[in-house]
């Protein structure tokens, strides 16, 4: 029996050398706030480590979670993704179609039964036995069914299987719920579930789930909402470059003034980064070019549950602001002072987010701007 | 073409300095302090603190540009240099579209990312004999 090939010999037969791995394992670090020190470690465990065998299954959704996934021609850092993991069915990029690729997805699911971690993107539609999504005749639900009770974990990619998303708004026409909700009501069966929400998510975060899985062989720790803290255990607010000007009482009033000019906070233009969390002011889009804060748009809010029912994007959150205490001001300079590398951000975001990671309000806020 | 072709740039006003500089000259200081006395130093990661563009030329101007300036090609460029403080390096790792996607401070003898790992070494090592293969 030949032994199975590593991380290390596909991306050495790809022209990786270790350093690409190690540059790849110091930005996953810094994504997952890790000390910088972890990537050696990282990525010394993934070269030894075999492809993680994943199966995809896209359902109500606009596909823009696997574009935000594979949008990089490889190899590239962000495309080291599909090098740790072997994608044994994905419709959209499979060659094969009609009777072929159902039978790619079974003889998938049959090699690699109770190994394959399964990838949902996409809302399940319930409403009038789920016809409102269908592939090869058959509902999305049966689908699921099927395929749940083979996977080892089940990662639920974007906000529409995480949460319901956009198909699940108000009036949700289709009757479109998360898979978490499917397994909450025993429709399907109970797997670990990850929720990578996001609309789209991050991809570097899909691959950092995987990297954790093959670097420690077990799951991420998960937040109330079913996501990796990794990841989401920061708001945006907490990782924003603005954030001293929210502290400052610094606000842009339009899109177009001084402050705006200046760079200062979004929050009354409608910014949802301090009830949002995600990875996105860290991580940032377009292979790093910069995220809707940095382009001068605020945050939407697009990894939490419902917000496309939130409100406009452009209502500031409804909580006045009290102006910074004299005695806030110093805690912070303390909190900075008291280690830079966790930062400015620290004050109230470690208790929040690592305790309960319940969702923050901006009373919290307030509360917590209160000597 | 890559997206930093697109002629639109953050502005490093003055107005945007956020002054958080400081307290990481501090954590520097502590980090150099702790490589010449153990051996060991450490990194910091500048992109979990929130510093606006001014601030990042406002560290890069207190630090200063040392002797050592080292491009490395691996999955895009890394850039990688000794600040005028021997023993503080600044790290940028960008992809291939030549955006950066993580800058680190690491205080140490060299980064880790410039010396060859024994794996790429044994790669070298291969090609060498093939090359000296007589024929
Ligand atoms: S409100 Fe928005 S723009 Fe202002 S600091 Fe928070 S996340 Fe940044």
């Amino acid at each position: 029996m030949h032994e199975p090939e590593t991380l290390g010999d596909v991306l050495a037969k790809r022209g990786v050398s270790r350093r690409g791995f190690l540059k790849y394992c110091a930005t996953l670090a810094s994504l997952m706030a890790l000390p910088p020190s972890v990537a050696a470690q990282m990525a010394d465990k993934l070269t030894r480590a075999t492809r993680q065998s994943v199966i995809y299954l896209s359902f109500q959704e606009c596909t823009g979670c696997l574009e935000s996934l594979s949008r990089t021609h490889s190899p590239t850092l962000e495309g080291l993704l599909f090098d740790l993991i072997s994608l044994d069915y994905q419709e959209t990029l499979l060659a094969a179609a009609g009777h072929a690729a159902e039978e790619a997805r079974a003889n998938a699911m049959r090699a690699n039964s109770g190994k394959f971690v399964l990838m949902v993107d996409g809302a399940i539609p319930l409403k009038d036995g789920g016809v409102y999504s269908t592939i090869a005749g058959r509902t999305n639900i049966e689908i699921l069914k099927e395929a749940v009770p083979h996977a080892a974990a089940v990662i639920a990619v974007g906000t529409c299987s995480s949460f319901g998303g956009l198909p699940h708004a108000n009036p949700n026409p289709t009757g479109a719920v998360s898979v978490g909700t499917l397994m909450e009501k025993g429709l399907i069966e109970r797997k670990p579930l990850i929720n990578v929400s996001g609309c789209p998510p991050i991809p570097v975060v899909i691959s950092g789930v995987v990297a954790h899985f093959l670097t420690l062989g077990t799951l991420p720790e998960l937040d109330g909402y079913g996501r990796p803290k990794v990841f989401f255990g920061d708001t945006i607010h907490d990782r924003c470059y603005r954030r001293p000007f929210y502290d400052q009482g610094k606000f842009a009033k339009t899109f177009d003034d001084e402050g705006a000019r200046n760079g200062w906070c979004l929050y009354e233009l409608g910014c949802k980064g301090p009830t949002t969390y995600n990875a996105c002011a860290t991580a940032k889009w377009n292979g790093g070019v910069s995220f809707p804060i940095e382009s001068g748009h605020g945050c939407l809010g697009c990894s939490e549950p419902d917000f496309w029912d939130a409100g406009s994007f452009y209502a500031p959150l409804p909580a006045p602001r009290a102006p910074l205490s004299a005695a806030a001001g110093a805690a912070i300079a303390v909190g900075v002072a008291a280690g830079a590398a966790v930062g400015l951000a620290g004050l109230y975001k470690r208790k929040k987010a690592q305790q309960a990671h319940t969702k923050l309000t901006v009373d919290d806020l307030e509360t917590e701007k209160k000597p | 073409m890559s997206l930093r072709d697109i002629a639109v740039r953050v502005e490093a006003s003055p107005a945007s300095r956020i002054g958080g500089i400081r307290p990481i000259l501090h954590e520097i200081r502590t980090l150099l302090a702790a490589l010449i006395d153990t051996g060991r130093g450490g990194s910091i990661d500048l992109r979990s603190l929130p510093l606006s563009p001014a601030d990042f030329e406002a560290l890069d101007a207190a630090l200063g540009e040392g002797e050592v300036r080292a491009t490395i090609r691996a999955l895009g460029e890394t850039r990688v240099t000794e600040t005028a403080i021997h023993g503080v390096w600044r790290v940028t790792h960008c992809n291939d579209g030549g955006e950066a996607v993580a800058d680190l401070i690491e205080v140490c003898d060299a980064p880790e990312i410039l010396k060859t790992h024994a794996a790429d070494a044994r790669v070298g090592l291969a090609k060498l004999r093939t090359r000296l293969e007589p024929g």
